[in-house]
């Protein structure tokens, strides 16, 4: 059961990810975006993360999507003001590093056994909220505290940036 | 025995979904759809550490580093929006080539 459910939320994760990386226009591969981050949430459930896979669904498909889809219909592009892309020898030549670079991070991890062994095989993950937060509050109280430093900034930052009078 | 799912799966899919986001970052000009990579190579880096976590730790520790990792995204992603407006202001370009006035 569980590995039909990785098996169909990979492919169509990866599938949808290869359809958003080769749209020509930006709302295109928004759309292809979301349905890749609703699966990877589904891999998420599989690895028995079930409070990560709810905050990965509010944070990147409600906030993070949001926005960019905000910021496409704010720029309201034409077609003549998406820009160029590469020629098709340099997008083949970039796809194939790109292969090479999954060889690269596939072929040593494929080689070790004992990470073959079955997820049924291992301790059953604890995803609860209060696993979680026993860990992040106990363990890490002092980086989620930065975090925290770190969204502020970058709010602050992101409203100074796209304001009107800024002279660049 | 059946075939049955394994860490290696889910790392595998997590290197493949880097590498595409990867393809997109190095191949495209449009800026909106970079950043979409950037999400998508952070994704990647998610997935496997939630494997490596339940793989390797009995606690969550893995899954508190997502947690962070999906702050550090939604911060740099409102950067970089925000970066994008202001750069479509001043220039109405959002292709990577028009933005070299730094390269001399």
């Amino acid at each position: 059961m569980t590995t039909a459910v990785f098996a169909g939320a990979a492919t169509v994760a990866l599938v949808s990810a290869l359809l958003m990386v080769t749209r020509r226009n930006p709302i295109y591969s928004a759309v292809w975006l979301l349905v890749s981050f609703i699966c990877v949430a589904v891999v998420f459930l599989v690895l028995q993360a079930p409070f990560l896979a709810a905050i990965h669904v509010l944070v990147y498909t409600g906030a993070i999507l949001v926005l960019f889809l905000f910021v496409i219909m704010l720029l309201n592009l034409r077609d003549d003001e998406l820009g160029e892309e590469y020629p098709l020898a340099v997008r083949i030549l970039v796809a194939g590093l790109c292969a090479v670079l999954f060889l690269v991070l596939a072929v040593p991890i494929s080689r070790d056994p004992s990470l073959r062994e079955p997820l049924s095989a291992l301790t059953p993950g604890d995803g609860s909220v209060e696993a979680v937060g026993r860990v992040l509050f106990n363990t890490y109280g002092l980086q989620f505290e930065l975090v925290s430093v770190l969204i502020i900034v970058a709010m602050l930052g992101s409203m100074i940036l796209a304001k009107k009078t800024l002279k660049v | 025995m059946p075939f049955q799912v394994s860490t290696l799966h889910f790392l595998l899919f997590a290197s493949a979904l880097f590498a595409v986001g990867a393809y997109g970052v190095l191949a495209r000009r449009n800026l909106l759809i970079v950043l979409m990579s950037l999400e998508l190579m952070l994704n990647g880096v998610n997935v496997a550490l939630v494997a490596f976590g339940l793989r390797l730790s009995a606690n969550a520790s893995g899954q508190v580093f997502v947690l962070m990792v999906m702050a550090v995204a939604a911060a740099e992603v409102a950067v970089g929006l925000a970066i994008v407006i202001s750069v479509f202001r001043t220039r109405h370009t959002v292709d990577t080539h028009d933005l070299r006035s730094l390269s001399g």
